[in-house]
């Protein structure tokens, strides 16, 4: 098994978790520090399972300051740390941050990136992550793409991989993607759904206002989840790794839709949502969407407003980029007992 | 079903272009007068930040209050400040919005439910709370805004004003104006929480982070939080993320800040130049109509300056009036 740079990548958005839907929806919030908490706890178990330098993107919303005060105190009590080092890049305070440093991580060779984000903070990754895989920590607040685990086995399953112990087959799993194009324009991809809404603007960028939904398109649907995603989930269940996706057209529950569904499109928002139909998704098939002007909501914010006359296109791509299976990771870790530290 | 491409009628975004522009001519004409000497004591200038006012002002009424900063001339404006009387104050005249007798950070109309500028960081926060406490009794579904900056929001009065506000399930709306320095100091030297949301929280308060140069942003999660508050369900905070495009006052040299970072938001992120690309792109507004409103707002801006100038200052017998208020 070839041995790989015990150098890990980590981005941290501080402003996830931050929109409307805490006002509109009591969604939970996240603060910093918790989140630098949560850095701590993945910084010493990948450390403790081989890493040794970790590349970490720099911020202005709180985390790297108090990252670095809290690892200068851990140091102070003798606890290991990896060394960290923040990306030497300047910081905007968007999402051009994200791309910027996945790309310097990308560049670095690092061998695997963590993240700490919702959906949004993802998708900005995955855009830019090419052959390095993501692990994925939920701090958002309708995560159906992140996973919702203890930061610390996430880190020892990272540790595991970045080591080497575990091979790219053993790990990694290969993750669909939606690729997005408005007129030739503009181009963007979502990572669990992309909603087309009768909005023109971005404004406060989340969505829950079901009136306004005319159509949805989802890598992956799961009934369990909460978000747009879980209104196709409701109708059609389709796996994460199973092959394609599903289109749904929505209409105002005004408009006698054929189908209203119930479906928990934010925290403590259960809403009927009118159906007009849908169909499954096959590989690099472009739906057109048919609505004439309105706003591209990818992974639950709106992202790409689109005029009269603008042709959008919505493909689903297999094996898009891959993501780190920690459950298997440790499933497989146990079995080959690596995590013995002397024999029985 | 609203066919609107937007989310305001179009008078009510011709009334909003008109406030944001009025409130960059006022202080581009400050900018100039007070390098030049003629207006007595500190000016502290809201250019640049327009969006986060009027965006906020427009879901609020003459009942509903307000409490300002040290840098208030836009939430005056916004809030429908005659600006003839404000530049009259500024200029220290008779017939100032407060008979020239509190300048630049003590500009207030009750009438508007301005309850003043204030040079005291964080002060406007319990203030507001009054305020609120008031409309609550009055229920009438009047609401009360207090403006801090990212520094104010370090005083032990606004974190205390947090709690009132949560105890009591005041009315109260806080927003945190984060323009990325408090004077000259980063936040990242001075806020041991960088999040003025996880700070509403820790008081259960809901907060909610939006880009202030947006103007659309702020009016959507703005109204979201103030018909909230108006229903009965209590304070909430709403952080703006905003630039200046001035020092901290007039006359600060601003060495703290990057080479070309003022020419580079200037360039692209404008809150004014944003919004009219986006009321022009959706064919709601045409250019027309905005070079109309500029040419307008210059005049109005003009006129202030030569009224002001015009007007006699305070005599020595004013300092003896409004001093005390008889309720």
């Amino acid at each position: 098994m070839a041995t790989r740079s015990p150098t890990i990548g980590l981005i941290a958005n501080p402003v996830s978790a931050r929109d409307i839907r805490r006002v509109v929806a009591n969604a939970n919030n996240l603060q910093i520090a918790d989140r630098v908490n949560i850095v701590l706890r993945v910084l010493a178990a990948a450390g403790s399972c081989g890493v040794e330098r970790v590349l970490m993107m720099p911020d202005k919303g709180g985390i790297s300051a108090m990252l670095s005060r809290s690892l200068a105190r851990e140091r102070g009590l003798n606890h290991h740390f990896p060394d960290v080092q923040f990306l030497d890049m300047d910081v905007c305070s968007t999402v051009e941050d994200t791309f910027g440093a996945t790309r310097r991580l990308r560049a670095a060779g690092v061998a695997a990136i963590v993240v700490l984000g919702g959906d949004g903070t993802h998708r900005a990754v995955a855009r830019e992550c090419g052959d390095v895989p993501i692990a994925g920590i939920s701090t958002g607040t309708n995560n159906a793409f992140p996973e919702m685990r203890e930061p610390t086995i996430t880190g020892m399953a990272v540790g595991l991989y970045a080591s080497g112990r575990l091979s790219d087959g053993q790990a990694l799993s290969p993750n669909k993607i939606l690729d997005v194009v408005v007129d030739g324009r503009h181009r963007d991809v979502a990572l669990v759904d992309a909603v087309i809404s009768t909005d023109r603007y971005v404004g406060a960028r989340a969505l829950w206002r079901t009136e306004t939904l005319r159509s949805l398109y989802v890598t992956y649907a799961d009934p369990g989840a909460i978000g747009m995603s879980a209104i196709a989930g409701l109708l059609e269940p389709v796996g994460r790794r199973e092959p394609g996706g599903c289109a749904v057209e929505l209409c105002p529950t005004s408009e006698s839709p054929k189908w209203s569904l119930l479906a928990p499109i934010a925290p403590g928002m259960v809403r009927p949502v009118g159906i007009s139909g849908w169909q499954r998704m096959g590989a690099d098939q472009a739906f057109r969407v048919g609505h004439q002007a309105g706003v591209v909501a990818l992974d639950g914010e709106r992202e790409l407003a689109f005029d009269p006359g603008d042709v959008v296109t919505v493909t689903l791509r297999e094996n898009a980029f891959r993501t780190l299976d920690v459950s298997r990771c440790l499933h497989l870790a146990a079995a080959d007992g690596l995590f013995r530290v002397s024999a029985p | 079903m609203s066919t609107d491409p937007l989310p305001l009628k179009k008078e009510d975004l011709l009334r909003a272009y008109r406030t944001m522009r009025t409130i960059r001519e006022f202080e581009e004409r400050l900018h100039v007068d007070f390098a030049r000497g003629d207006i007595p004591g500190f000016v502290h200038l809201y250019a640049g930040e327009e969006a986060a006012a009027t965006g906020i002002m427009l879901h609020l009424g003459d009942g509903d209050r307000i409490a300002s900063t040290h840098r208030g001339h836009g939430h005056c404006i916004a809030k429908g400040v005659d600006v003839a009387q404000m530049m009259m104050e500024i200029y220290g005249k008779k017939g100032g919005a407060c008979q020239g007798k509190g300048g630049s950070m003590h500009i207030a109309d009750l009438d508007r439910g301005m309850m003043g500028a204030n040079g005291i960081l964080g002060a406007g926060a319990p203030l507001a709370c009054g305020a609120a406490l008031a409309a609550k009794y009055r229920k009438r579904g009047e609401v009360a805004i207090s403006f801090v900056g990212d520094g104010a929001s370090n005083q032990g009065m606004f974190l205390e004003s947090l709690n009132l506000a949560a105890v009591w399930n005041l009315p109260a709306i806080f927003v945190v104006e984060n323009n990325g320095y408090a004077e000259s100091t980063s936040r990242d030297y001075a806020v041991a929480v960088d999040s003025y949301v996880d700070r509403a929280a820790g008081f259960g308060l809901p907060g909610v982070t939006v880009d202030g140069t947006d103007f659309f942003a702020v009016c959507e999660a703005a109204g979201e939080v103030i018909q909230r508050a108006r229903a009965g369900g209590g304070p909430g905070l709403l952080e703006c993320k905003m630039i200046r495009f001035f020092g901290h006052f007039e006359g600060d040299q601003q060495a703290y800040r990057g080479k070309g970072e003022v020419d580079d938001i200037r360039a692209n992120q404008d809150c004014i130049r944003k919004f009219s690309a986006q009321v022009i792109g959706a064919g709601v507004v045409k250019p027309a109509e905005l070079e109309t409103i500029d040419k307008e707002a210059r005049d109005v801006i003009d006129r202030a300056v030569a009224e002001a100038k015009a007007a006699p200052a305070p005599t020595a017998p004013d300092l003896l009036t409004d001093v005390y208020v008889r309720y």
